[in-house]
């Protein structure tokens, strides 16, 4: 027997092995959305629009007797599953995460590259990559621990008393529970990946570019942002669709610092907010006990807006990194 | 390195037959239970199962119970899958419900609920509070500590009750605490009862202030960073409100005295129900009559559904239970002190031996 044979003998099995892997992982984006619109279905056919459009969340009175029913679906009376306030929260955690998140990675990344000395290099990158590794709920307990404190204590007085001609900032600031402590903390969450992928953007340009820059005269900060920032715009915006992605699908971090608005829009960024998936979280056990089940299939049809956001957003920074690539070679 | 492991072997079979003798001789001598049972449900039960099934394993070694702190929603819902025996619940199953599955609701004890504030300067003393002033700090519609509804009610503290913002806290995820709050605010206040109503998670009126939190630890840890905060916090985590040094208040009951939540303002209030309890022992506690009676008290329920496969499984299922209702055995004092809960009237543990015997 030898090493030849075995190897061929092997190559139709690592052929079909990788092909299942590959079917496989492509299958369960499909049957999770399968899943999600067959049991959704009765929801959406009961909230039609209004999953998009509602202000209000109301699971309906499960002590009454009495039922509503509309398209041909039931639900306890008093019911409305309005996810508007949720879609309006996860987006704008996720835009005022990348708010804060872009330019600080785009620093860190800079200095990571040109400016920690080369013997340190490892452990800067090191470092950032345990930020990754942090599990999410020790962020939330953080956050509310010091985070949140901080913000309604210490940011949010100091705001009212000085900031109060900023539009989004006057206003109750109430307990630090809000839409700032949600974006610190999910901006904290995504810096590592963000910081990871323009490093690696960077690293791929030729040193040339910036070296020349230098060369000609001009400051670090100059040739960061007049000569390598244009070559890795694709890259960088690819790394932030990436980071968007992830923020968006946040749960428990969120859930723990976000303040769980429902029925209300925040009025300034330091007002409670709630996003889709900690409302999914949260109000899952009580939505077990609807009779009617409504409850459970409307947070399934959350949960499917949610999927069909990350699945737009994950397919344009796909689509973005490809043109990323191409323009790199 | 062979004979090593045929000693361990012939070593192994005498353990296994050792054991097996002294298992026979102790069913031969006394009808023992035995098996494996899964609580799962309520994390406001979950700390009292959990000193419960320590000693109650200590006591029948055959016996396993896997306890799980999931919430109550989850406890109904997997008792009537079949996939626990014991769903854990602070709230009774609604008539819907019971239409759908017909289960056991059984209570095993007596919890109660206090209000917290973070007020500077009055968290040493005890501010009075009704269900109108709750619903109204709560939809919005009293929004400062020294609202004429408060000073009120409260004419000593007049000059201390602060103009300040009220931040209103309420639980973010499903709970028996928010279940037993809505009940009080619903039963003492007609347009509560036709807003936002009651159950175990609720539609919230708007109030710019107001802020959710994550569990009982949620609320504690909120209401001691945020000043000028209320919240609804149940009385097992009486000893956390008190480090975090927060006030509780004398709650409005229906004959309209002020009570603070204590051994016998709880245990008046659970009297005043043990004669509308009915046989399914489906009832609401709160706004219990009587001058003595603190407001928001409940049962704490298992929910267990009366067609158990298998005479062993159901035998041991039968004999916690039975054993969890006793005063000498899970309604003892060293186990509900702990959590501060109160034990059932003796009537009511009457009513659910007779509910216990329905298993079958």
């Amino acid at each position: 027997m030898n090493n030849l044979t075995q190897r061929a003998r092997m190559q139709p099995v690592l052929g079909v092995g990788t092909g299942i892997a590959a079917f496989a992982s492509a299958a369960i984006v499909f049957l999770i959305l399968i899943f999600l619109l067959v049991f959704a279905w009765p929801a959406i056919r009961f909230n039609g629009s209004g999953i998009l459009t509602g202000v209000i969340w109301n699971i309906g009175n499960q002590y009454g007797s009495s039922t509503v029913t509309h398209n041909g679906v039931t639900a306890q009376a008093g019911a409305s599953f309005g996810g508007l306030v949720f879609v309006f929260g996860t987006i704008a955690t996720s835009a005022l995460a990348m708010v804060i998140a872009v330019p600080l990675s785009f620093l860190v990344a800079v200095a990571l590259v040109y400016r920690v000395p080369r013997k340190l290099q490892p452990l800067a990158n090191t470092l950032v990559e345990l930020m990754a590794g942090v599990p999410s709920v020790v962020y939330g307990l953080w956050g509310i621990v010091v985070l949140v404190p901080w913000v309604g204590n210490q940011l949010g007085p100091f705001a009212q008393a000085h900031l109060s001609w900023v539009p989004l900032v006057r206003g109750e600031t109430g307990s630090g529970n809000g839409l700032l402590a949600a974006g610190i903390i999910l901006a904290l969450m995504v810096l590592p990946i963000m910081v990871a992928t323009l490093r690696d953007v960077i690293l791929a340009q030729p040193p040339t570019i910036f070296e020349a820059s230098m060369a000609l005269g001009s400051t670090t900060w100059q040739a960061v942002t007049r000569a390598v920032f244009p070559s890795v715009r694709k890259g960088f915006l690819a790394a932030v669709l990436v980071a968007l992605g992830r923020a968006l699908g946040e749960t428990m971090a969120v859930l723990m610092v976000c303040g769980a608005a429902i029925n209300q829009f925040p009025s300034n960024i330091f007002q409670a907010v709630n996003t889709i998936a900690a409302v999914i979280v949260s109000q899952l056990d009580s939505a077990l006990t609807d009779a009617s089940g409504m409850a459970q299939r409307s947070l399934a049809e959350l949960a499917l807006v949610l999927f069909l956001i990350t699945l737009v957003v994950n397919v344009v920074a796909r689509l973005t990194l490809r043109g990323a690539d191409r323009s790199a070679q | 390195m062979r004979k090593l492991a045929l000693t361990a072997l012939a070593l192994a079979l005498t353990a296994g037959c050792a054991s097996q003798t002294t298992t026979t001789t102790a069913t031969a001598t006394a009808p023992e239970v035995s098996g494996r049972l899964l609580e799962t449900g309520s994390t406001l039960l979950y700390p009292l199962m959990n000193l419960w099934v320590a000693s109650y394993q200590k006591q029948h070694a055959g016996v396993q119970i896997t306890t799980q702190g999931t919430g109550s929603g989850t406890g109904i819902s997997q008792a009537i899958a079949g996939v626990a025996q014991i769903g854990a619940s602070d709230a009774y199953m609604s008539d819907a419900q019971m239409k759908g599955t017909p289960m056991l609701n059984i209570p095993l004890a007596i919890s109660a609920q206090q209000i917290n504030y973070n007020v500077p300067g009055l968290n040493g003393v005890h501010l009075r509070l009704s269900g109108p002033v709750l619903a109204g700090i709560y939809s919005g519609k009293i929004l400062t500590w020294n609202d004429p509804a408060i000073v009120g009610i409260n004419p000593r503290y007049a000059s201390k009750l602060p103009h300040h913002t009220i931040v209103p806290i309420h639980r973010s995820d499903g709970s028996g605490d928010t279940f037993i709050f809505s009940q009080y605010l619903s039963y003492s206040t007609p347009s509560w009862a036709q807003g936002p109503g009651m159950g175990t998670t609720i539609s919230w009126p708007a109030v710019a202030s107001g802020v959710g939190a994550n569990g009982n630890p949620g609320m504690v840890e909120t209401c001691k960073n945020t000043p000028y905060s209320i919240a609804y916090i149940g009385v097992s985590f009486l000893d956390q409100t008190q480090a975090a040094h927060l006030g509780y208040a004398a709650l409005r009951n229906r004959a309209g005295a002020f009570v603070l939540p204590a051994h016998a303002t709880i245990a008046a209030a659970a009297q005043a129900m043990v004669n509308k309890t009915p046989k399914d022992e489906r009832i609401s506690l709160v706004f219990a009559p009587g001058k003595q009676s603190y407001p928001i008290i409940n049962y704490e329920y298992a929910i267990v559904n009366p067609h158990q496969t298998g005479a062993a499984a159901r035998a041991n299922l039968v004999a916690f239970l039975s054993w969890a209702i006793l005063p000498n055995g899970g309604n003892a004092s060293r186990f509900l002190d702990e959590v501060h809960f109160l034990p059932l009237p003796p009537s009511i543990v009457k009513l659910s031996k007779e509910q216990i015997a329905k298993i079958h």
